[in-house]
């Protein structure tokens, strides 16, 4: 469980974090992007057609309890992750589509996270229930820094561009700082939780990196763009989905609930970073064989 | 020359009109140096430079900073470092802040400043501080690693570091220059010793000037005259040895002046936005956009690196760009990014094209998609560069270099040195007040390019009655296919009108049969790469070409050898198939 002052510090984190996501982009990457809207439209079908299902399968099959199945669902209903972007360009995928993935499901969130929630979580007991009003309330107090973030670049591209870096960095400190002052508070709890919760938690991420990729190779994106769909529709935002069990659930019941999308969280960065490291390799062959037929020449077909 | 030839008449002054002076005065001021303190009076709160990395960061520099800076500079390069006018400074960076500064403050120190390509390797660089006998270097840190090796053997006594991030906002610089450092890793580690930073060396300036009564930079320039070098610019490296081509401060002054004047009232005052994308150590982009634009006041948005394209994106979203010049392959690659289809720059009133022929699909596209003519130019860095220009007031011809600059004259001579008939083709040759004095110190290399008093360029054109002229192809790459000339830019434009080729390259190879036999490298657009086939090429060139021109093989390439401005490298397409063979 987290104390209040750490629950205000993290919604006050996540703000800068869409802050900085929002000072990535302009009105005109947006504009351009829906020129060609196949690669994000793919991307959207993976985030909220696919990761919600995956979450409510995966509940049903290991048949976890409402206080678990929630923290899953809401997990797979969650927008993508802005750490998203780093492993994109580690990974050397497609920096702007997992940027435009990023940041077109968090925009629709507000329309498509209730909507899912509802929908997955309507056979949970009542008790157990994420309030619609809880939901989009936080969504939309983060769409105003996110607003405030476009604006910002717009006035002075400086500005933007640090704000962009801090949020990108704030990212990855608010997992760490979420793994490193709840597990050994609670690991106790994580000694006894058994093996459905962990397959729920690690299995969720790698799914959906699988699921993603094989869906986008199905609707014929080219296996670069593949590979950035499948991290960012693996990747969910974590510190979202605690903040909104945080604004939500109290006491014990909060605990067990938010068990889910912490073990995600800290599996996520390991299991991405282990993706990210394998995209890698197959990327730098493909450009070497690029390479390769530079040098050659190559007869057309 | 024969007083009757159809170039001693100077048709292409009627083109001129009422909007260019057919001859222009002499320029007022006595040295770049004096240019550039008259234009801080005139616009001195203004920006003057802002440098755009490709994630939108900036620094900006008014024309009093620069101004201030530049003095500063001088006194260190004078006072501290104890050069002498005359003295030679190499300039080694990409298109960054401390660019104008550096080479302001060489010329008002009275030196001689020495462009050098930052991304040469050591031996060339070596090459060029030998020959130029440059005794310092101000080289950007991020090809300092190369810097050990290369001055071997030289008279450089001092260093002076750059950062590309140097004079940016001490926040965003040190930000941008961690991540170029830590993250991308692109800043070598160096061992050398007693290296100035640039800001320090500005420090060390000003602390001299102080020590000294009467500190201004003006006792440095004093004997300056048009007659003095401002400048080696060095030529022919892709050629054989590069050679140190003198210009003086004359001939940077008459070609701002000759260029200023073409473009008319489409540059006026204060008014300008430029984009720079060219690197400044280039001498088109040195002329037009550093020396003329600074002159009228203009905001020159900096971009250190064009390579990817974009890296261009941010510079024409965040600046009402007015201005562009660019080489053919710098504009078709603008053309095949969406964001600037979409959004091309609204502001714009023109561009300029030259560096290498453009190419017609290429120019009728970009005054499409943008609504600002593309005027082509011809130069040469003996000419500091600008010799032939479209006239943005009057008539474009396609595909030509359009007509000579005030105050110049133009010839065809063929090789026996008499002017060739009118729509002949004949070597180019050029007499003006921008023509430069010689190659530094190589007497025989300059006296095999001027003689009679005209610069023989190398270049093959033909005039039209009018006076335009239009440039047929270097002499050197000419093809000669059973007899026939075949100039391979003609069969470059043809593959170009094809819709599925980006760009292509044209050379001769040796054939049994035909002596030469014309070979083309094409790059497809990369959604239509494998499904374009060589008969396809072959068959469209056929629609528009005499058949002895048609290439007898395409090959397909991902990409096309290019020198750091662009320009495609036919001689190592050339070699690499020749050694093949």
């Amino acid at each position: 469980m987290l104390s209040e002052t750490e629950t205000r510090l993290l919604g006050v984190m996540m703000m800068v974090i869409m802050l900085g996501m929002g000072a990535s982009l302009t009105f005109k990457d947006f504009a351009i992007a829906l020129r060609k809207p196949v690669g994000v439209l793919v991307g959207l079908l993976c985030q909220y057609g696919l990761m919600p299902l995956v979450a409510f399968l995966l509940a049903k099959a290991l048949a976890l309890p409402p206080a678990y199945a929630v923290g899953l669902i809401l997990m797979g209903c969650m927008p993508g992750g802005t750490t998203s972007n780093i492993f994109a360009y580690f990974s050397k995928s497609q920096l702007s589509l997992s940027i435009l993935m990023t940041m077109s499901s968090t925009l629709l969130a507000i329309l498509m996270v209730p909507l899912t929630l509802a929908f997955y979580s309507s056979g949970i007991e009542g008790q157990w229930q994420v309030p619609r009003a809880n939901v989009i309330q936080v969504l939309f107090v983060l769409l105003v820094p996110t607003v405030i973030g476009i604006a910002l670049r717009k006035w002075n591209a400086n500005v933007g561009a640090v704000i962009e870096m801090v949020g990108g960095l704030l990212g990855v400190l608010v997992i760490l700082f979420l793994v490193l002052s709840w597990v050994p508070r609670n690991s106790q709890l994580l000694m006894t939780t058994g093996f459905p919760v962990y397959a729920a938690s690690i299995g969720l991420g790698l799914t959906g990196f699988t699921l993603g990729y094989g869906l986008s190779r199905l609707l014929r994106q080219d296996a670069r763009r593949s590979r950035t769909i499948a991290l960012e529709t693996g990747i969910q935002n974590g510190p979202l989905a605690v903040l909104i069990v945080l604004l939500t659930f109290s006491g014990t019941q909060q605990q067990e609930v938010l068990l889910i999308p912490v073990l995600y969280s800290l599996f996520i960065v390991l299991t991405s970073s282990a993706v990210t490291v394998w995209f890698r390799r197959i990327t730098l062959r493909e450009e070497l064989a690029r390479d390769a037929a530079k040098i050659g020449v190559l007869k057309a077909a | 020359m024969d007083a009757v030839s159809p170039y001693h008449l100077k048709p292409w002054l009627a083109q001129y009109g009422s909007a260019v002076p057919a001859t222009l005065p002499a320029p007022e001021a006595t040295s770049l140096a004096a240019m550039a303190g008259a234009a801080t009076t005139r616009h001195a709160k203004r920006t003057a430079f802002t440098c755009v990395l490709p994630n939108g960061m900036y620094g900006n520099l008014s024309f009093a900073q620069v101004q201030a800076m530049s003095d500063q500079f001088a006194h260190y390069l004078r006072r501290v470092v104890g050069l002498q006018a005359g003295d030679r400074v190499a300039l080694q960076m990409p298109n960054c802040l401390g660019y104008p500064v550096a080479l302001l403050g060489v010329l008002k120190a009275g030196c001689v400043a020495v462009n050098t390509n930052p991304l040469y390797t050591a031996r060339e660089m070596n090459h060029q501080f030998v020959d130029s006998g440059a005794k310092v270097v101000v080289i950007v840190d991020l090809f300092a690693d190369k810097l050990e090796q290369a001055l071997v053997g030289t008279a450089v006594k001092q260093v002076v570091l750059t950062k590309v991030t140097d004079f940016f906002p001490s926040l965003v610089g040190g930000i941008a220059h961690a991540v170029m450092k830590h993250w991308n890793r692109l800043v070598p580690g160096h061992s050398l010793q007693g290296v100035h930073t640039l800001p320090a060396a500005l420090h060390q300036g000003t602390a001299a000037a102080g020590a000294v009564s009467g500190t201004g930079t003006g006792t440095y320039t004093e004997t300056l005259t048009h007659d003095s070098l401002a400048l080696l610019q060095y030529t022919g490296g892709t050629t054989g040895v590069a050679k140190g081509a003198e210009l003086t401060h004359g001939n940077m002054l008459w070609n701002m002046a000759q260029m200023r004047a073409m473009a008319a009232d489409r540059i006026v005052d204060g008014e300008e936005v430029v984009l720079t994308a060219l690197p400044l150590y280039h001498i088109f982009a040195f002329t037009v956009n550093f020396l003329c634009m600074f002159d009228a006041g203009a905001r020159n948005v900096l971009v250190p690196s064009p390579r990817p394209v974009q890296n261009l994106q941010r510079a024409i979203e965040n600046y009402p760009i007015t201005w562009i010049t660019g080489v053919n392959t710098l504009y078709n690659a603008l053309l095949n990014e969406e964001w600037f289809t979409a959004y091309p720059p609204r502001h714009l009133k023109a561009a300029g094209g030259g560096g290498a022929a453009m190419h017609h699909a290429v120019v009728e596209r970009f005054e499409k998609v943008t609504g600002a003519p593309l005027a082509e130019g011809y130069g040469l860095t003996e000419c500091a560069p600008v010799v032939c220009f479209q006239p943005l007031h009057g008539l474009r011809v396609k595909d030509s270099i359009g007509i000579p600059v005030p105050s110049t004259e133009v010839c065809l001579l063929d090789d026996a040195g008499n002017p060739v008939a009118l729509g002949q083709p004949g070597e180019l040759c050029v007499r003006g007040p921008q023509v430069m004095r010689g190659y530094w110190q190589r007497p025989e290399a300059t006296a095999e390019v001027i003689r009679n008093g005209w610069l023989h360029t190398g270049d093959v054109a033909v005039m039209t009655a009018d006076g335009t002229f239009r440039i047929v192809d270097r002499k050197k790459d000419m093809v000669l296919v059973s007899g026939f000339n075949v100039y391979p830019n003609e069969i470059e434009d043809a593959l170009a009108h094809h819709d599925a080729v980006m760009e292509a390259a044209v050379i001769g190879l040796p054939d049994s049969k035909t002596g030469e036999a014309v070979h083309a490298y094409v790059v497809l657009r990369e959604e239509l790469v494998g499904k374009v086939t060589e008969a396809e090429l072959l068959a469209h060139c056929k629609t528009l070409l005499t058949g002895y021109k048609v290439p007898v093989r395409v090959n397909f390439r991902i990409e096309l050898p290019k020198t750091p401005v662009g320009k495609i490298l036919r001689k190592d397409l050339r070699s690499e198939a020749l050694k093949k063979s």
